[in-house]
């Protein structure tokens, strides 16, 4: 059983909830914790939206088609020239 | 001299699924499409004549991209020597959301301010931060795998991660302010 977290362990532990790398224990801790406190439920929603919003941005672009058939074709090349 | 394989894996099948994230990540670092571009070429080159070396079911995103950031770091980095100690010893600005928790707690704001100058504001962080912040929180990859990356403990990559998220959002919060985005803070006792 998880132990009751405070606030300040919470906040010190936000980073690594939102990016899914507590411990299963330690991630409960923290739901039960977001779950009673609403000023950190707040920080939490905050900094998630911020991340989401990062993450849209980041999936606009790819590589480009005439980058992706340049770099075919130098590998090729490396094959044939051995 | 036959394609260079690994364990029956061909290095287009296990390489080609990523040049999307390589070029994203190269975009990021360089600043420049024609560089990045050159940046992700050099890359693939250099992966494929060193695919001997690719140990058989680990991560090739992993691989591939510390030698994107290695080549970056040692070829394309145009100022070698900004002033990336004193820079990344500075103390970190107050949470953001302190800043907004009255009139925008949810963030809304992020989401206002347009493609163009949200990447300006990632692009003008130090590399040591930008390359973090780029593989976490907009490639998705996991604190192992970027200290893998990047060959750094994980504890760096933890507390660097923090601190650009941190400068991003001061400098994201200071545009939309200045922008009418959201209003200026009436207190001054921050």
């Amino acid at each position: 059983m998880g132990e009751p977290i405070d606030c300040g362990e919470a906040v010190a532990r936000l980073q690594d909830y939102l990016k899914r790398e507590l411990t299963p224990e330690l991630e409960a801790e923290m739901r039960a914790h977001l779950e009673r406190c609403r000023p950190c439920f707040s920080q939490a929603r905050f900094e998630q939206n911020f991340l989401l919003m990062l993450e849209s941005r980041a999936r606009r672009f790819g590589c480009p088609g005439t980058l992706r058939a340049r770099i075919l074709s130098v590998i090729r090349g490396e094959l044939g020239g051995g | 001299m036959a394609e260079p394989s690994t364990a029956g894996r061909p290095f287009d099948a296990e390489a080609l699924p990523h040049l999307d994230a390589l070029y994203r990540v190269a975009l990021r670092l360089t600043g420049d499409p024609t560089l990045a571009e050159d940046l992700v070429q050099d890359t693939m080159l250099k992966a494929y004549r060193s695919w001997r070396q690719y140990r058989p079911g680990t991560n090739a995103k992993g691989w591939l991209l510390t030698i994107l950031r290695n080549t970056f770091i040692n070829d394309y980095r145009r100022r070698k020597l900004e002033p990336v100690a004193t820079d990344l010893e500075a103390v970190e600005p107050h949470a953001i959301y302190r800043a907004v928790e009255d009139v925008d707690p949810e963030g809304a704001f992020f989401a206002k301010i347009v493609d163009e100058k949200v990447l300006e504001a990632v692009d003008a962080l130090p590399t040591e931060f930008r390359e973090i912040l780029v593989l976490s929180d907009m490639e998705g990859m996991r604190y192992a795998e970027i200290a893998e990356a990047l060959q750094v403990p994980v504890g760096t990559v933890k507390s660097r991660l923090f601190r650009a998220r941190r400068r991003l959002q001061t400098s994201l919060y200071e545009y939309a302010v200045e922008t009418g985005i959201i209003p200026r803070r009436e207190d001054h006792d921050g």
